[in-house]
Parts: structure tokens; C-alpha cells; sequence
């Protein structure tokens, strides 16, 4: 009898213990979310007529609830170590999703040692071809949004974290496991995995597209009398159109495109002498010496919006931008022709061109595309 | 022996009717195109110097579209692609190397005698816009179009020379052509059979034979010759590029 109490005391004790020691981490249930409808319903992408129709990849088609996640996600501040930090830290809708930085910081104080691009339009950023594949960031180290999403998490200048934390977050979330299985389906929150959290921040950065309704877009689509005086010349030059009405040619547009002026291609802009240049920027991804100094050309929408300008951000406004174009740029050996042609003819060019074509890039400001309600922060 | 003569006709048949089935079915292969560039008929270099003339000049760019890619029989066309923008020197290289651009279409087996091509974007294309088309499309490209011609720009070959050899570039090659008066269309003629998977052709450019014709030089050092003119009107450099495309190019 007195066994049998021991016993029975002991048992009751282990069982205490046990309780106390309860796991954090409570085994997942095999399709715990199924219970939870997944009825994906195709995002469509609203943009202007005279926009190139979005790129979205096969394998991240755009869902509604995908397109929701990944605008939770891309706000939320849990992808950072302390929490402080979100992807909108950098790219806020108010600045066309810069920061107004010269450099951007991270958790731990760290400055980065490249100015936060705008994500206006960079759905347009995809490849050409398989051997023409990495596009994104300053120097184009990644090759697709969803590549380029798994980045600054783990970066220790930006979020610091790591992902399997984040994502043992995300499976203990109240709301995250069944945002996870509204976008993509998966049967229970084991299947939360770094992959899909990207894939949904993709598929909401490629909603981030221009309304069409800036002056220049108004202008293209047929209210040509909203382009006057100084900003009509300085279309004519971004363009090379000037010449039969006495204005030099810019050379504008062979880096920044057209229609969404989202150029894609990588420059050496003539920031410094070839010699003496720091940051290598696409050298450090082709290992090309010819690529020394060549940064991505980024759209023009809204630039008046998103200062301070290059890759580090060393212009705090227009003026200065417009006017190292014609009158200071350095010439160098592997720049695009059409910048040397510029430093070949700068004498020809007055304080009235830069003018001209500053007033000009103030007619990209897009202000329906900050104020857009579906890309504001759903916090 | 009346068998054998029954079984003879018989068999006389099925052959001729495999023949017939041959060609009604239309047996089809793929073919693959492999584009080159070239100057001097050696694989094309970004940034390396070449001769030119008296002095040295290097590209950092050629692109070029190409529409109605056919293959010839006599006169019987097979279309291999309706558009194709070939792009040798893509922004992603580890080197400075040109890269060659391959297609592949899968089209009727048989002994071709020849290949045509459209050079540019062809009329009933150029007067579209790249917001006509779907992602992915070569035509949706909007730096490959320029709204001041209202026309895509057919091909891009940039790079820069140095006419007094003093070592400072002072050419700057800008050679965009475009709009339909310069749109051209070249046949060529060479034996082509296309019988199984690894059938293939190389079509090869050669940028020096675009720039030196008739054992002349293309004067990069003279006003206006640096460069396609800017106005849509003007098209005095372009055609004449665009007219030298036919012997830049050999089949292999």
C-alpha cells in the first residue's frame, strides 16, 4: 500500500512536471488548415493602356489573397530580428517606395552603402533571355522579385533575422497560417516555408504600377496642351525630338525607355573617374572589369518624388542630376556611347536645357499611384 | 503466282502510298538556328578594338530584330519565326564575348535550298506598340521602340572609335535604325536538310562587312556618319546600313 502511494505520488509529479514543461512549439497537425477555405481567385493587374502588359511568371500566378499576403507581409515589421524594421522601412509609398535617404539603415544601425530604389514599375524588371538573367537590385545580383525577397531579411545591414525564425513566426501567428492557405493552398502550417512569404511579396510588389495619370501619361494620351514652354523642351530633348525646334538632343531616353520609363539596363553614368571608383556595383556580379561602375537605370516615374538620386544618392534634387548629365559627367571607357556623345558636346548646352529638362521629369509625378489605397500599409 | 502478283501490287501500293503519306502527313523535325556575330570573320568581342580604316574602333552593342524568318524551296516559303529579336550582347556577361542566340522551330522535314529573313520589324508589325503586346513578346520590349518615329527600333550596334589613335575615343557609333522605309528583306541561298533533331544552320553577321563594302570604308570620321539620324525623315545612314545587312550575312 505504502508502494502503491509512492507510486502514485511520483506518477502525479511526473505528470506535473510534464505539464509544466509543456512544448512552445505544439506538434503540427497534418491539414490543420484545411478547414479554411482556399478558393484563389485571379488578381488582375490594373494598369494604364498605354503600359506593356505585366510580366508574371507561371509558377507565381496572381491571386487576390496572394496579392493581400504578400502587402501584409511586405508591411509587416516581424521580418526584422526586433521587429522595428519592414520592407516599407526603405520603400515608402509616400516617396514612390524609396526611403529619402542617402543611404538607408538598418536595425542595428548599420548603414548600407547604396541609396533605396524605387519599386514603382518593377514588375517591368524581368529578363530577356536565360543568359540575361539578373536584373534586380542597384547591381542586378538577383534574377526575379522572388529571389530578390529573400534577401534583406537575412542581410545584416537590413533585417538581420533569419528565415527559419521568421517563418516558426509566421506558423505561430493568430492570422498568418490562414492568410498562408487562403494565397497558396497549403494543408496545414508546416508548409509555410520562406519561398511562399516571397512569392506573395512578388506578387504585391508587381501591383505596384503607375496610375497613367501623371502630366506626361495625360500627355501621351492625348491632352497635349498640358506640355508647355520649359517642360514641352524638355520632352523634345529627353527624347532627341528637339532638333527642327533648335534644342539639343539629351540622349535621355536610350537608357530610361519609354512609356513607363523604366529603363532596364545597367550604366556607367560617369559619377567618377573610371580610376577612382569605389563601388564597382555590376562588376561585383559578372565579374566583367568592363562593368565597373554600371548601375541599373531606374524609372523616371515619379523622380521628382524620389530623391535623393544614383546609387548613392549623392544628388539631394533634380538640378544636380540634370546638370552632371550635361556638364560634368566624366567620360570613361565602358559607358554607354551616348554618354560620351554628351560629355563630346556639353559646350552646347545652357542653364535653360537643364531647366527645360527638369521641368520636364516633374511631369512623371504620379501622385494617384502613392495615394493608391491597394498598396498602403493594411496596419 | 498469281499470289506473288497480287502480293506485288499490294506492296507496290503500300509504298507508294507511305510516299504519299510522307509528305500529306507532313513529317516534321525540329531545326535550330544558331545566330552569330562576327567582325572580320571572327567571333565578335565587346570592347575590343578592331581595324578600321586607319584607326581602331570597338562595340558595346548590337541587337537587331529579325521578322519572317522562311525557309526556301524554289519558290515555296516555310516560316520559321514571324518575329525574333536577337540580342548578342545581353546585360548579364561574365565576358566580353558576343553570345550566339539560338532558335529553335520544328518544321516539315525536307531539303531547303535557302533561307529569307526581314530585317527589322516588319511593316504590319511596326505599326503596333509594345503595349500590344503580351509580356514575354519580343515586341514588347519599350526601349527596343521610339514614339519620335513611331516605330520600333529595328536593330542597335553602339560602340565608339578613336580616328587619331591619340587613345581617347572621339566617335561615338549610335546606329539605330528604324521605321518601315528601311525595313529590308534578304534571301539566301544554301542547301538545308532537314531530316532529323540535330538538323541546324548558322547565320552569321559580320559587322565589318556591314561597315566596308565595295572595298570601301563607311567614313565614321565625316559629319552625320556617327550616328542615325534622330528625325524619321532622315533615314540617309540607316538604309544604308540596312542595304549592307545582305552581304554582312552568310549562311553556314
Amino acid at each position: 500500500m505504502q508502494k502503491s502511494l509512492i507510486f502514485s505520488v511520483f506518477a502525479l509529479l511526473l505528470g506535473l512536471i510534464a505539464c509544466d514543461q509543456s512544448d512552445p512549439n505544439p506538434p503540427e497537425e497534418v491539414g490543420d488548415l484545411v478547414q479554411y477555405p482556399y478558393e484563389p481567385k485571379a488578381y488582375t493587374i490594373k494598369k494604364p493602356d498605354h503600359y506593356p502588359a505585366v510580366p508574371v511568371p507561371a509558377d507565381n500566378p496572381m491571386t487576390y489573397d496572394g496579392v493581400q499576403l504578400g502587402r501584409r507581409l511586405f508591411y509587416d515589421p516581424m521580418l526584422s530580428a526586433n521587429n522595428t524594421m519592414s520592407c516599407a522601412s526603405c520603400h515608402l509609398p509616400a516617396k514612390s517606395f524609396t526611403d529619402g535617404k542617402q543611404f538607408s539603415t538598418g536595425i542595428d544601425g548599420i548603414q548600407g552603402k547604396r541609396s533605396s530604389m524605387s519599386l514603382m514599375n518593377i514588375a517591368y524588371i524581368v529578363p530577356d533571355n536565360p543568359a540575361d538573367t539578373f536584373l534586380l537590385f542597384w547591381d542586378g545580383r538577383t534574377k526575379s522579385l522572388e529571389s530578390q525577397a529573400l534577401l534583406p531579411v537575412e542581410d545584416p545591414i537590413e533585417m538581420h533575422h533569419q528565415w527559419i525564425n521568421v517563418i516558426e513566426d509566421f506558423k505561430n501567428h493568430p492570422d498568418y497560417p490562414v492568410l498562408f492557405r487562403k494565397a497558396f493552398g497549403i494543408a496545414d502550417r508546416s508548409q509555410i516555408t520562406k519561398e511562399l512569404a516571397a512569392k506573395a511579396m512578388a506578387q504585391f510588389e508587381r501591383i505596384l504600377i503607375g496610375s497613367g495619370t501623371s502630366v506626361y501619361d495625360r500627355y501621351l494620351n492625348g491632352e497635349i496642351s498640358l506640355l508647355q514652354d520649359e517642360a514641352l523642351d524638355g520632352k523634345l530633348m529627353f527624347f532627341d525630338e528637339g532638333n527642327p525646334f533648335g534644342l539639343p538632343d539629351g540622349e535621355c531616353f536610350h537608357c530610361h525607355g519609354t512609356g513607363t520609363l523604366s529603363g532596364r539596363g545597367f550604366f556607367n553614368n560617369g559619377l567618377d573617374p573610371f580610376d577612382l571608383i569605389v563601388d564597382k556595383g555590376r562588376e561585383n556580379v559578372t565579374g566583367n572589369p568592363n562593368d565597373r561602375g554600371k548601375f541599373r537605370a531606374t524609372t523616371l516615374m515619379n523622380i521628382e518624388l524620389s530623391a535623393p538620386y544614383m546609387h548613392d544618392g549623392r544628388f539631394s534634387n533634380l538640378n544636380q542630376v540634370v546638370d552632371h548629365y550635361l556638364f560634368d559627367a566624366h567620360p570613361t571607357p565602358y559607358a554607354n556611347p551616348n554618354l560620351n556623345l554628351l560629355i563630346n558636346k556639353r559646350q552646347i548646352y545652357t542653364s535653360y536645357h537643364r531647366t527645360a529638362l527638369v521641368e520636364f521629369l516633374k511631369t512623371l509625378t504620379d501622385t494617384a499611384f502613392i495615394n493608391n489605397p491597394d498598396i498602403q500599409s493594411p496596419f | 503466282m498469281r499470289y506473288i502478283k497480287f502480293l506485288f501490287a499490294l506492296s507496290t501500293l503500300f509504298f507508294f502510298a507511305a510516299c504519299d503519306k510522307h509528305h500529306e502527313d507532313g513529317e516534321t523535325t525540329e531545326l535550330t538556328i544558331t545566330f552569330k556575330a562576327l567582325y572580320d570573320g571572327q567571333p565578335l568581342e565587346k570592347n575590343k578594338l578592331y581595324d578600321y580604316s586607319t584607326y581602331k574602333v570597338e562595340f558595346s552593342q548590337f541587337n537587331t530584330y529579325l521578322s519572317d524568318i522562311k525557309l526556301l524551296k524554289g519558290t515555296a516559303e516555310t516560316l520559321v519565326s514571324e518575329i525574333e529579336w536577337v540580342n548578342f550582347t545581353p546585360d548579364f556577361a561574365t565576358d566580353n564575348k558576343a553570345v550566339d542566340v539560338t532558335i529553335k522551330a520544328t518544321v516539315p522535314s525536307d531539303h531547303y535550298t535557302g533561307i529569307k529573313m526581314g530585317y527589322g520589324v516588319k511593316p504590319s508589325l511596326n505599326a503596333k506598340r509594345p503595349s500590344d503586346f503580351a509580356a514575354g513578346h519580343p515586341l514588347n520590349k519599350e526601349v527596343e521602340f521610339w514614339p519620335g518615329w513611331k516605330s520600333y527600333i529595328f536593330n542597335k550596334i553602339e560602340g565608339q572609335g578613336d580616328s587619331d589613335n591619340d587613345g581617347t575615343p572621339d566617335i561615338f557609333m549610335l546606329f539605330h535604325c528604324g521605321s518601315d522605309k528601311v525595313y529590308r528583306e534578304y534571301s539566301f541561298e544554301k542547301e538545308i536538310h532537314v531530316h532529323d533533331a540535330t538538323s541546324s544552320v548558322a547565320v552569321e553577321f559580320d559587322l565589318k562587312n556591314l561597315f566596308y563594302t565595295n572595298n570601301t570604308w563607311w567614313d565614321m570620321t565625316a559629319s552625320g556618319n556617327q550616328a542615325t539620324s534622330n528625325l524619321a525623315t532622315d533615314v540617309r545612314v540607316a538604309q544604308v546600313l540596312m542595304d549592307n545587312f545582305d552581304e554582312a550575312t552568310t549562311l553556314k
